[in-house]
């Protein structure tokens, strides 16, 4: 009767705080359990399916031309590889030259300069400008100015 | 076979764990010295092989038999899963074709499978009596795995994994000719098809 209505509201605060407590503090264990594993081995058929779905092969370019200067290949909207590398060649000896030329750094003059290549004489539009000679026939796609 | 072979590197694959050099001491004759050992160039596998083949001569009725040409190299430092994509982007092309494709491919693979079509297709040529070095096509080209060598990555605090340098052949074979036109994608009409003429041609057992 009367003493059973007395003890039950005793207990009521003491489960509640045991609660709080417990979901207050997770211990590092707790959250390693909940990380992210692989359930099954994948099979070599689903790895298959993965590897070899058509996103993932090589695409085939469909941009690739023949370079009407040299013959070699070329993608469209780059430019040849082996003009380039003969350009930059040449580039390379010019520069050369011009090194000898100035004989130090920081010796470069204030005026343009012009590339002669054998038997060719400076005309009366590179008057005032520095003459850098090579001592090769003129290449054909260097154009004279 | 028991012949005692003389280390080349491919060799030594087939009994890695056996190294008849060192059991024999160094004043002792070498047994069964007189066999061609298999250290001169290097061991032919069934793909060098295959190039030796010879036909009976055609009877005159008979369709042209295009020419073939076998190629391959062995223990490429590559991955055999990334040389299989390149191997599957030439299959069926023509020779020109592929070589373009490669050429303007950027995985390390390309460059070597480049070498391989070039060699290949001069092999043709002088070797194998084919006219033309335009008119070969791929008829196959695989990957194999090479041999895997095992060594230590050195990780954090101490931990270590254990890596592989994975080493692949590649294996290709042209044929003289036009490259072969696609086959069409099968449809749903002609899976339907194919399911009515299978669904026609079931027949009644263990009756009259």
């Amino acid at each position: 009767g009367p003493a059973l209505a007395v003890q039950a509201p005793a207990f009521l605060p003491q489960p509640a705080s045991d609660i709080i407590d417990s979901i207050e503090a997770p211990s590092l264990l707790d959250s390693i359990l909940w990380m992210a594993a692989p359930k099954k081995r994948r099979t070599i058929e689903v790895n298959r399916c993965r590897r070899r779905n058509p996103n993932k092969l090589i695409k085939v370019k469909r941009n690739i031309d023949v370079c009407p200067e040299c013959g070699n290949l070329k993608q469209k909207h780059v430019l040849c590889g082996y003009c380039y590398a003969k350009v930059k060649a040449e580039t390379r000896m010019i520069r050369m030259e011009i090194h000898k030329n100035e004989g130090g750094p920081f010796n470069a003059p204030t005026v343009e300069t012009v590339v002669l290549y054998d038997g060719e004489k400076p005309t009366e539009k590179d008057e005032g400008k520095r003459i850098i000679e090579r001592a090769r026939k003129r290449p054909s796609w260097f154009v004279q100015n | 076979l028991c012949c005692f072979l003389a280390g080349s590197s491919w060799v030594c694959g087939l009994l890695g764990w056996a190294r008849p050099e060192r059991w024999l001491a160094s004043g002792s004759l070498f047994p069964l010295s007189c066999i061609h050992t298999s250290s001169s160039l290097q061991k032919f596998g069934k793909w060098e092989k295959k190039n030796r083949i010879v036909y009976p001569p055609q009877l005159p009725g008979e369709p042209r038999r295009p020419a073939e040409v076998y190629h391959c190299r062995r223990e490429i430092k590559y991955s055999n899963d990334k040389m299989w994509y390149l191997a599957k982007l030439i299959k069926g092309m023509s020779i020109d074709e592929a070589l373009a494709q490669l050429e303007f491919n950027d995985k390390k693979g390309a460059k070597v499978i480049k070498e391989v079509l070039l060699e290949a297709q001069e092999m043709a040529v002088r070797n194998h009596n084919v006219e033309f070095k335009s008119n070969l096509h791929i008829a196959e080209s695989l990957t194999g795995r090479g041999r895997y060598v095992k060594r230590i990555r050195y990780h954090g605090k101490g931990m270590f994994g254990i890596m592989k340098i994975t080493r692949c052949h590649y294996f290709v074979k042209l044929v003289e000719g036009p490259p072969p036109p696609p086959e069409p994608p099968r449809t749903g009409f002609d899976q339907a098809k194919e399911y009515v003429q299978q669904l026609r041609s079931r027949t009644l057992v263990n009756t009259l």
